[in-house]
């Protein structure tokens, strides 16, 4: 039919981000997944060499973001994901640390779709993670534009 | 701020000496007034005393003026017997009779004149004797010549006693003008000595006052420019000082939103590497699991190889005493290491939670306090009758304040009270408020467990608890608390024994408006 959807997870922290796939691959989600550890990595591949995003025209993606990273603050990123043209229908997951209301609105205002805090209990982690990952598993994304 | 220091310790020396200055020209116009005071006094008894010497002076002349007259007088007597003697002429006799009229008069003039000395009433009356005795010889003579019988009045002239009345007469009038001339000598020098030691004086006491004058107005002109060189000193730090405050409190500033971002991204960082570290320890207790099981099985193959086939990894298999070790001693340490990470969750929770709380701004509203405790208590109700406590709230006063900081700062305490009650004693608590000043004071006492007084200070520290670790808790609620109050702009207190309740006391503002440290606040989150 179309193109399987590609997660695109961006986080900085080599063992979150084994675990975050650990776990989304046991919910039985066996979509492609990239991950970058550092923003910048991952904003050249989001918007390509030219900063367009043209790249992703035809692609299905989904993000999973960290807002802190190395480099740059993942609101920024999520900023430019909204506001680029071929990019601003792919659902972006926030998955970070921080549980500050404030930054948790203004991700939401910004954009994003879903914002998870990460939980330092595994069980409830691990949990978490699956679930998102049944909801990968469930929801629609937006196809190519015509 | 040493510069400020050390200008402030300048400031109060200068005042010292601007104290000390004024002492001593105090001193010094004490002075100059006394000296003018006893020059003038000085002055006046020297004038008087001058005047009384010179008085003296004059009454020797006037001695000697009468004694001169007196003796005058007598010749002039004699002049005009001799005369109505020769000549009969009556012009003599009544040159005589006025002459002789006024002798006796003025000899008793000239003893009243020499009262005062003795010597001189001595010759007085010495002269008196011949005076009188030549007189008679004079009226006898005339008498004799009124009767026509010249010869017998000259006769009466040159009779052999007239001649001794005369020298005698002289001689005491020599003596008498000898001793005046002495008195006069003396007097003049006395007078002299008297108007010289005045102008001495004079002369003296004007230098004197003349030198307290100029080193007066030296020390008037030095303080008038020690005290110009202060004022231009003040008017400097004045000019300074308002800057001065607002630089600290913009550092002040500075360095506390520099502690609340410290503490906010050290939390979120440290938090990082713990999600790490409860994961894969979560994943090593799967993996302990797997291998435990592998481990029965393989030892189960090895003692009785019929059974592997039907299950294997699915039923669970006995292990033997030392697998049963390691499993049991690996199942510990996983334990520790979840404990543990957990106990550090929640230490950085509350960190995170209390900047959080640093950061939210107040606003002050109207707060029925009564109807606040009694939300509060009522949440706590279960607790309560779970302790067998009852909680009394007595009148409070209304107050204008941070309604959300007001139910923290309640809830921790009544909870506190309710946590460290007495157990097996029915808890009593009260809540009860009083005002003062424009400040309200709440007290809330228990009947509790109490706290050391040696541990007063340390349960309001971060972390820190005191007495038997026999409740749940992090050691924030109070360090949470007293910051609260403070932001509130009041004070927090405790007074208590050991098992005889504590008693927390806290003193808020009536009306709090919402003060500059509202606005230290960080605007926003960075992450």
């Amino acid at each position: 039919m179309t193109k399987p959807v590609t997660i695109i997870m961006i986080e900085d922290d080599e063992g979150h981000a084994r675990l975050i796939e650990r776990n989304i691959r046991r919910s039985g989600v066996n979509n492609e997944i990239l991950p970058f550890t550092n923003g910048t990595a991952a904003v050249n591949h989001l918007f390509g060499s030219d900063g367009t995003g043209v790249n992703h025209k035809d692609q299905a993606l989904l993000i999973l973001l960290d807002l802190n990273l190395p480099d740059m603050t993942g609101i920024d990123i999520l900023r430019r994901v909204k506001e680029n043209k071929y990019l601003k229908c792919a659902p972006v997951v926030v998955l970070t640390t921080t549980d500050d209301a404030q930054e948790i609105k203004r991700c939401y205002e910004l954009g994003c779709n879903v914002y998870i805090t990460k939980p330092v209990n595994y069980e409830s982690f691990a949990n978490a993670i699956r679930q998102l990952g049944l909801f990968f598993s469930v929801i629609q994304v937006p196809q190519a534009a015509p | 701020m040493g510069g400020k220091l050390i200008s402030l310790r300048e400031t109060l020396l200068t005042i010292a000496a601007t104290r000390r200055r004024a002492m001593g020209q105090i001193l010094l116009l004490s002075a100059g007034f006394l000296v003018l005071v006893a020059i003038s006094a000085l002055s006046v008894v020297l004038v008087t005393q001058s005047r009384k010497d010179n008085g003296w002076v004059v009454h020797t002349v006037e001695v000697e003026n009468q004694l001169n007259a007196l003796l005058l007088e007598i010749r002039q007597a004699e002049s005009a017997t001799r005369g109505y003697l020769l000549t009969t002429d009556p012009q003599f006799l009544a040159d005589y009779k006025s002459v002789s009229r006024s002798i006796v008069p003025d000899l008793d003039k000239l003893a009243s004149l020499s009262l005062d000395n003795p010597v001189q009433i001595e010759n007085i009356r010495q002269l008196q004797g011949p005076v009188e005795s030549r007189l008679d010889e004079f009226a006898k003579a005339i008498e004799l010549a009124t009767r026509h019988d010249i010869p017998g009045g000259v006769a009466m002239l040159h009779e052999s006693g007239a001649e001794d009345s005369v020298r005698r007469i002289d001689d005491v009038a020599g003596a008498m003008r000898a001793e005046e001339n002495q008195l006069f000598a003396q007097r003049t020098h006395t007078a002299d000595r008297t108007q010289q030691l005045a102008s001495i004086v004079t002369v003296v006491g004007s230098g004197l006052v003349v030198t307290l004058a100029a080193i007066s107005i030296f020390l008037v002109r030095r303080s008038s420019r020690a005290r110009d060189d202060a004022e231009a000193q003040l008017r400097d730090n004045n000019l300074n000082l308002e800057a001065t405050v607002d630089e600290r409190t913009a550092d002040l500033r500075e360095a506390n939103n520099e502690i609340q971002r410290f503490a906010y991204i050290v939390s979120h960082d440290l938090r990082s590497p713990l999600v790490n570290i409860m994961g894969f320890t979560s994943e090593l207790e799967e993996l302990r699991g797997d291998i435990f099981r592998r481990i029965a099985a393989l030892a189960h193959t090895s003692d009785s190889a019929p059974l592997v086939p039907a299950g294997g990894g699915d039923v669970e298999l006995p292990l033997d005493g030392k697998d049963k070790q390691l499993s049991q001693d690996f199942t510990e340490a996983l334990g520790f290491i979840k404990s543990s990470i957990g106990k550090m969750d929640r230490l950085i929770t509350a960190i995170l939670n209390l900047t959080r709380e640093g950061r939210r701004e107040f606003q002050p509203v109207k707060i029925d306090t009564r109807e606040l405790i009694e939300g509060i208590v009522a949440t706590m109700a279960h607790q309560a009758a779970e302790a067998e406590a009852q909680i009394r709230i007595e009148p409070l006063p209304n107050l204008v304040s941070d309604r959300l900081a007001m139910e923290q700062i309640f809830g921790n305490l009544i909870d506190n009270a309710l946590k460290y009650l007495k157990p097996g004693v029915p808890g009593d608590i009260a809540i009860r408020a009083r005002t003062k000043l424009g400040f309200a004071i709440f007290e809330v006492a228990d009947n509790g467990r109490g706290i050391d007084p040696k541990d007063h200070q340390r349960i309001f520290d971060l972390f820190r608890r005191a007495g038997t670790q026999d409740k749940a808790g992090q050691g924030i609620g109070l360090a949470h608390v007293r910051a609260l109050v403070r932001r509130l702009g009041g004070t927090m207190s405790v007074a208590s024994e050991l098992n005889t309740g504590s008693t927390f006391t806290i003193t808020l503002p009536i009306a709090w408006a919402a003060s500059n440290r509202n606005r230290d606040t960080m605007r926003k989150g960075d992450t």
